[in-house]
């Protein structure tokens, strides 16, 4: 920008060119600067700060409720080895991740490509895809917990319609994590979609029509044409979706808190309740940089596996 | 998980808006200390959590404080009860503190820590305060090793409210002052109908200290204590405690008369429906049951116990030290507004019970609370029933934890009393000699 202002606008006679240049530099970069500045200060003070502030933390044994903070070393990270909890939290949080991400991303796939297509009312349709995220966590908390009600709720009674037996849902240690599965593919998949669709709206038509002419079926033309046009979304959708997965916390403290017996204590769920209840600050601190260590690794993989089957149209 | 794009599009303004109350608040307490001495006129700052009826009766109450007591003002910032320690704590952190604030009183073990958190010992023993009018209940809970940290806010207790249509219809009869857990498992059991999906009782099972604290007046009701006296052993591993957690999985497991609850949400729209006969719960509940006629009972008690007990959860003002002359001004405040007068205004107008037993126990007080809000009468008079209170040790979160554990594999079947509380005790023990 800076330099094209500079070339376009004719020299005036009897100035020293390369002086007002600079000048003229000195007061865009001073310009720039006072633009950022309010940004900039706003992400240190409220981003950075408290990043590099819990990483201090994260070394130290710290309550927040006295000022004696004495300096443990590695002890936070060693404890996260012996914690059960700890264990368990992970295996539940690589569980949910596992399924959320596929799921989310297939259901999206799914409802995307049957709206993409001039039907009546097909607006209508996007609009209520994309409804899910409108929706506050909380509210949709609320209405999963009495679907999921192993007394009142719908999901048992169509249960018994079909003549399989009541379950427990919330109420079961080893149902409940499914149910916030569930509960988050639903919210989640209008994100999806919109990215699906957006993406398949770009795949262009010469080239189905090509495919169609070569003889191909529409599986087949969908599996060798359409999927791969698809896959620079795919990358962007299981990279986000992973992160996001890797953070659950919303809706497992809207509905089991964690429970039943820590059956839905994931990462960020613990670290909250090392923090927020236990008043173990630093234990906490240690358990949100291994999380972040996790997702950086995950999602360093990710990019490096996604260059081998992403396809960029130049 | 959080919804990333949403939360960034708030997080922008709410930031601004922190920014803001920050500036604020330093405007504030800077304005009161310069002027409080040479004036003898001073500001506090006062951090609450009231919504509704609540709100409006102190907003009066402040008011009058202010017009009786030229000079002084009382500024008053609504802050969620919930995440009301995490904001005291970031402000205590960057130097601003309010002088007063609404705090659980769950939390007061690890408040007591906080080195800004005036000790009140001497101001509740001045003449005229009359500290012992505070039920034990409460002044166990804002009393810290023998330090006072706050003033009591609030007080409540569990009892049982019961359906009276559905007792008609199973043909029982309402519980009487006198009656037993042996008696309320049976009620329980001859409520429950599976063909309508009617239950005898409820349980909140999230495993936190909700789950926790109503069983624990199933413990001291059997005659069991949480520690030993010195407090740095588990002492619930006792025939009192095998009593207790028996008791509630007879109901939740071998007869299925006991709805559990997992996410603490459901059981007072399942009551309010009339799904459920009977539930252990508090005065806060009350005005929410307006869909079916309800009786109050006090606890059942165990035969051979120690009587019809209840627990407590008061929350406390605490005080932060913001200067000499801010404190004197908070202290008066406080004093003030817990004076026997402003409790039975309060009350009154809210349907919260009375924090002082004189006011509690004045003639006609009960009845023309019940007259508003039917049945708050019992929860009055079973103040009286809180003899004890949760120990309070920093090490409580940990422990209700434990606790939390324990009772909610019991309910869910996944083991059985005795094998849960010996392991709950051993773990409890280790928690304890941690620190």
């Amino acid at each position: 920008m800076a330099i094209s202002g500079t070339l376009l606008r004719p020299r005036e006679a009897g100035t020293r060119p390369r002086q007002r240049r600079r000048a003229k530099m000195a007061s865009e970069q001073f310009t720039g600067w006072a633009f950022v500045t309010p940004g900039v200060a706003i992400i240190v003070l409220f981003g950075a700060a408290p990043i590099v502030w819990s990483a201090v933390m994260s070394f130290q044994r710290n309550n927040l409720l006295t000022p004696d903070t004495p300096f443990v070393g590695l002890k936070n990270y060693r404890q996260m080895v012996h914690d059960p909890i700890v264990a368990q939290a992970i295996q539940h949080t690589l569980i949910y991740t596992a399924l959320f991400v596929p799921g989310t991303m297939v259901t999206g796939l799914f409802l995307a490509v049957a709206m993409n297509r001039k039907i009546r009312f097909i607006s209508l349709y996007r609009t209520a895809a994309y409804a899910t995220m409108a929706i506050s966590t909380i509210s949709e908390a609320i209405v999963f917990i009495w679907l999921f009600d192993p007394s009142y709720g719908i999901a048992n009674y169509v249960l018994g319609k079909a003549g399989i037996p009541q379950q427990q849902f919330l109420n079961s240690p080893s149902e409940a994590l499914y149910v916030i599965v569930i509960m988050t593919i639903w919210g989640w998949t209008g994100f999806a979609v919109v990215i699906y669709l957006a993406a398949l709206q770009g795949v262009p038509q010469n080239l189905l029509e090509a495919a169609a002419i070569d003889g191909a079926g529409h599986w087949h033309t969908f599996r060798r044409v359409t999927l791969p046009l698809l896959s620079p979304a795919t990358l962007f959708l299981a990279v986000w979706l992973t992160i996001n997965a890797l953070q659950l916390f919303d809706e497992v403290y809207l509905s089991t808190q964690g429970g039943p017996l820590n059956a839905t204590t994931v990462l960020v769920y613990y670290l909250y309740d090392q923090a927020f209840q236990q008043f173990n600050f630093g234990y906490a601190s240690a358990i949100a940089y291994f999380l972040f260590l996790v997702i950086i690794v995950v999602t360093v993989i990710q990019f490096r596996a996604g260059r081998r089957f992403t396809y960029y149209r130049s | 998980m959080a919804k990333h794009g949403l939360r960034a599009a708030v997080a922008g303004p709410i930031t601004v808006i922190t920014v803001a109350a920050l500036g604020l608040a330093a405007c504030g307490t800077d304005a009161s200390s310069g002027s409080g001495g040479a004036k003898g006129s001073s500001t506090i700052q006062i951090w609450e959590g009231y919504t509704q009826v609540e709100a409006k009766a102190f907003a009066y109450l402040v008011s009058e404080y202010e017009h009786q007591h030229p000079g002084q003002k009382v500024s008053t910032l609504f802050v969620n009860n919930d995440d009301s320690l995490q904001k005291v704590l970031t402000a205590v952190r960057g130097g601003s503190p309010p002088d007063i604030a609404y705090l659980y009183g769950s939390w007061a073990p690890n408040v007591a820590q906080i080195p800004q958190v005036v000790n009140l010992s001497t101001a509740v023993q001045q003449p005229g305060v009359n500290w012992n009018d505070f039920w034990v209940g409460e002044r166990d809970v804002a009393t810290v090793n023998g330090k006072v940290i706050g003033v009591p806010a609030l007080v409540d207790n569990l009892a049982v409210v019961y359906n009276k249509t559905l007792f008609a219809n199973a043909g029982l009869t309402p519980p009487g002052p006198d009656w037993t857990w042996q008696e309320f498992q049976a009620d329980a059991k001859k409520l429950t109908n599976p063909a309508i999906k009617q239950y005898g009782t409820a349980y909140v099972t999230p495993g936190n200290e909700d789950t926790v604290w109503h069983w624990e007046a199933l413990l001291w009701e059997a005659g069991g204590q949480l520690l030993s006296a010195d407090g740095k052993q588990a002492a619930f591993n006792s025939p009192a405690g095998l009593a207790s957690l028996n008791t509630l999985r007879a109901m939740a497991v071998t007869d299925r008369s006991m709805y559990l609850d997992p996410t603490d949400s459901a059981y007072d729209n399942l009551f309010n429906s009339g799904k459920i006969g009977m539930l252990v719960t508090g005065p806060w509940d009350l005005a929410t049951f307006t869909n079916v006629k309800y009786g109050v009972q006090v606890m059942p008690a165990y035969p051979d116990g120690k009587g019809h007990q209840t627990i407590s959860g008061p929350d406390n003002w605490v005080v932060f030290n913001n200067g000499a002359a801010n404190v004197a001004a908070a202290e008066k405040f406080l004093l003030w507004l817990t004076a026997p007068a402003q409790v039975k205004y309060f009350s009154m107008q809210t349907g919260d019970l009375p924090t002082r037993q004189s006011v509690g126990d004045a003639s006609g007080f009960s009845q023309q609370m019940n007259s508003t809000l039917p049945g708050v009468s019992t929860f009055v008079t079973n103040l009286a029933n809180v003899r004890q209170a949760r120990p309070q040790i920093p090490q409580y979160p940990k422990i209700s934890q434990i606790l939390g554990t324990m009772i909610v594999s019991v309910l869910l079947g996944k083991s059985q009393p005795q094998a849960a509380l010996a392991a709950a005790a051993q773990q409890v023990n280790q928690a304890l000699a941690a620190s």
